[in-house]
């Protein structure tokens, strides 16, 4: 049986780890690879990092982060945040990441997914969308959650998979630096939207968070920040609640 | 001697992470841009990096003689599309794969896919030796449905799938042992322990 995953998101700025709260406030936590390490040996399913640089030599600076993570990093490594095109994935894939993640260029040009796909095999490539509520559906947001599009969450991520997307990187804008829990309807729509893995992501503040998305919404994964960041739980104390739980981790 | 193993680089993913394991499993490996090398190589490793068609355009001229050295008792490892593409073509694409193993390569019948994420292979052979928690990272669409007897371990995904072979002495995963933490690194230390004991 395929077990659930928890995954360590590092948000990376110029080649160090920040955790923002609701997408402003960035604080310095520490180095990406000896983090990614760290959380490897706590028991992580996988490691994402999300570049948040705005420059052209911020990012040069992660594919060297990216590169120092893979000599010895043994769980999977998405890399997502200014990917524009086929060969930035390659970099980025080359460098050492398993994923890429793209979000606004996707919106924007929505070909380069399968272009990703046909390329790399869709495994490789994540959609991330972050999402906002309006009344009772969702709109996306592109440009790290700055700017609104009229574009139906629940349509886009369906329309991604149709494209070539391997997995569904879901964020709640909501949610997100709330610690208040994951977004659950929100979560349980778009996993029922489509058939490739949803991670969820956004709210999480406590193991209980985790366990109720992957109990109450078809998510295959939890993604989480601070929680792991600021020790306030190991990726295996969370794992043993979700045994506890008698939710299936590795 | 530590066994000096031929990464086969088809110009597209991450070879630094199995280029690691193998050297902290005890191996020597090194990336084979110009594939021909492979030839001369005393043990391959075809990694589970792009897909199918892209994949097998780079080794189509070298079928032949590759097929020649796995039958020849060249210890090999297949990773995920690595594995694959042993087999004689794919649902996936359009081009024919290496045809070593006998059987093809078909798309999971299950209601969520990709299968992605850790799933448990159950089986007896000496590779999964030593290993305490069989669980391993999977990240595919598709997987090698063969006609022979090669089949030495399977996984629980909407049903049994079949994750692990071996012929002759060419291993093909599903998984990937790579990125499977502990367990992972574990089954490449028996997959080197093998090698030696044949080069």
């Amino acid at each position: 049986m395929l077990t659930k995953r928890i995954i360590p998101c590092l948000d990376v700025k110029n080649g160090i780890t920040v955790k923002g709260v609701r997408f402003v406030d960035l604080q310095d936590v520490g180095d990406p690879p000896e983090m990614a390490a760290a959380y490897e040996r706590q028991g992580a399913d996988e490691i994402v990092f999300l570049d948040i640089s705005a420059s052209a030599e911020g990012r040069k600076t992660l594919m060297n982060v990216v590169e120092r993570t893979a000599q010895r990093l043994f769980v999977p490594l998405t890399v997502g945040g200014g990917i524009r095109t086929k060969e930035d994935m390659r970099t980025a894939l080359n460098a050492g990441a398993d994923k890429v993640s793209v979000n606004t260029i996707a919106v924007q040009r929505p070909d380069v997914i399968s272009e990703g796909a046909e390329d790399f095999g869709r495994q490789c490539v994540v959609v991330a969308i972050d999402a906002k509520r309006e009344g009772k559906s969702w709109k996306v947001y592109t440009h790290g959650g700055r700017k609104r599009t009229d574009i139906d969450a629940i349509e886009w991520a369906a329309r991604a998979e149709g494209l070539g997307a391997g997995e569904i990187l879901l964020t709640s804008m909501d949610a997100d630096g709330t610690k208040d829990g994951y977004d659950i309807p929100l979560t349980a729509r778009v996993a029922d939207a489509v058939k490739i893995p949803v991670i969820a992501s956004g709210g999480c503040g406590k193991a209980q968070h985790i366990y109720e998305v992957l109990t109450q919404t078809g998510a295959e994964a939890a993604l989480a920040a601070s929680i792991f960041h600021y020790g306030e739980l190991t990726v295996q104390q969370v794992k043993d609640y979700l045994i506890d739980k008698g939710v299936l981790v590795r | 001697m530590p066994v000096k193993m031929a990464i086969a680089d088809y110009g597209v993913g991450n070879l630094h992470s199995i280029r690691k394991a193998l050297e902290i499993c005890g191996a020597k490996p090194y990336i084979v841009e110009d594939l021909n090398d492979l030839l001369e190589a005393e043990c391959i490793i075809f990694p589970g990096v792009g897909a199918f068609d892209k994949t097998m355009e780079k080794l189509q001229p070298l079928k032949k003689a590759l097929i020649g050295k796995l039958e020849d008792a060249t210890p090999c490892l297949g990773i995920c599309i690595g594995a694959q593409i042993l087999f004689n073509g794919s649902e996936e694409g359009k081009t024919r794969g290496l045809g070593f193993y006998q059987g093809e390569v078909v798309r999971l019948k299950a209601d969520r896919v990709p299968h992605m994420g850790w799933n448990r292979v159950d089986g007896e052979d000496s590779i999964l030796e030593g290993i305490e928690s069989p669980y391993f990272y999977f990240a595919h669409s598709y997987h090698g449905d063969p006609s022979e007897d090669i089949v030495i371990g399977s996984t629980d995904y909407f049903g049994q799938v079949p994750t692990l072979f071996l012929k002759g002495n060419t291993y093909g995963t599903q998984f990937h042992p790579e990125k499977s933490s502990a367990s992972g690194l574990k089954f490449l230390k028996n997959f080197v322990r093998f090698a030696e004991a044949w080069v």
